[in-house]
């Protein structure tokens, strides 16, 4: 019995099975930004792991094939980003220099708290593409010589932390416009952030996903350029 | 769907392609997602076959990512000397960057011209 473990049909089974059960979990939750299907799902897969005799390296290997398909997820992204970009030609200006400030300001801000606080080259190195959606995150990790596991949980609990305080800080800050809330929400947030924007209504939607995509095409070709002149002047 | 991945795939690979030419330290599927993208503004023929497939990739990103992030837990004993670094970057650095870039944007973006009562 024990060596179907070690097929990859038990890892995948296993990984479906808790993201479905997730999603509908998140679903009758209205959406609660806590209760995300990342966060769900990673409950039934930590515990079982261990029960069954499954080391991490195996079950990553058993779900090779989902890591596989980041790829052309990323490639993906350029449709989303193709259709917004045509609905926003008017405001390109500001959306422009708060995606050059703002990918700055996301990146540097948690590289520079997390080097403050003693953390060594790889873990400040995993940090720095945290505000970037998770498939461009995890290509980027990699010029940092990050961990791909900190980078990616990183990534998920900076957008949930961004969706659940994104209401307090707009109400704090006086916010109404729409277009603000969502691209603030998909600079700072990427994806989470931009199911979060689509509450706010369509336009927020749809400007959180043009500043997701943007942030992660800014921060991809230029954090790997820069990266080693912040690392050999930080270490 | 299958007209949808073939050209994503397609796309991929270029990026792999300009990658290996020029040796750029740039992540391949990025490269890959810009050059769709320009093909996309230069009106890639067929180019809106790919939204099935596309849309489905997108949707599912939190799956397709899960296998790596839960490593977060399970590879924890590498990571726990660091935790208050962590926490604190990770929660307080993305509030300060919300913070800051909505100001920014309050700042930029033009008034909406159609809502006087705001």
């Amino acid at each position: 019995m024990t060596e179907l473990v070690h097929t990859p049909l038990f890892g995948l089974l296993l990984t479906l099975a808790s993201y479905r059960m997730a999603v509908w979990i998140y679903g009758k939750a209205h959406s609660l930004p806590v209760l995300h299907p990342f966060i769900v799902a990673s409950i039934p897969v930590i515990v079982v792991l261990p029960l069954v005799g499954l080391s991490y390296e195996e079950y990553r290997e058993q779900t090779g094939i989902l890591s596989f398909l980041l790829g052309p997820a990323t490639v993906a992204l350029a449709w989303p980003l193709y259709r917004q970009l045509r609905t926003v030609r008017q405001v390109w200006r500001p959306v422009l220099i708060t995606t050059l400030v703002g990918a700055a300001l996301a990146a540097g801000i948690s590289i520079g708290l997390a080097w403050w606080l003693g953390a060594p080259e790889p873990v400040v190195g995993s940090l720095a593409p945290k505000s970037i959606t998770t498939p461009i995150a995890v290509e980027v990790v990699k010029s940092t010589d990050g961990f791909v596991s900190l980078a990616a949980g990183a990534v998920a609990i900076t957008g949930i932390v961004g969706a659940l305080l994104a209401g307090p800080v707009f109400r704090l800050l006086r916010v109404r416009d729409d277009r603000v809330r969502g691209f603030a929400l998909g600079l700072v947030a990427h994806a989470i952030g931009t199911a979060r924007a689509f509450e706010f209504g369509e336009k927020a939607g749809a400007f959180a996903g043009l500043a997701l995509g943007l942030t992660g095409l800014v921060t991809a070709l230029a954090l790997p350029w820069l990266w080693p002149w912040i690392a050999g002047w930080l270490f | 769907m299958l007209d949808g991945l073939l050209i994503l795939l397609l796309f991929q690979f270029l990026g792999e392609v300009v990658i290996h030419l020029t040796g750029l330290p740039l992540p391949a599927p990025v490269v890959g997602m810009v050059l769709l993208l320009l093909a996309l503004m230069f009106n890639l023929p067929g180019g809106e076959r790919i939204a099935e497939a596309a849309g489905a990739l997108i949707r599912h990103i939190s799956l397709l990512i899960f296998p790596l992030g839960v490593g977060i837990v399970l590879q924890w004993s590498r990571y726990q000397d660091y935790a208050l670094a962590l926490t604190v970057a990770v929660v307080l650095g993305t509030v300060i960057a919300l913070v800051l870039v909505t100001l920014l944007l309050k700042w930029l973006m033009p008034a909406p011209p159609e809502r006087p009562h705001d």
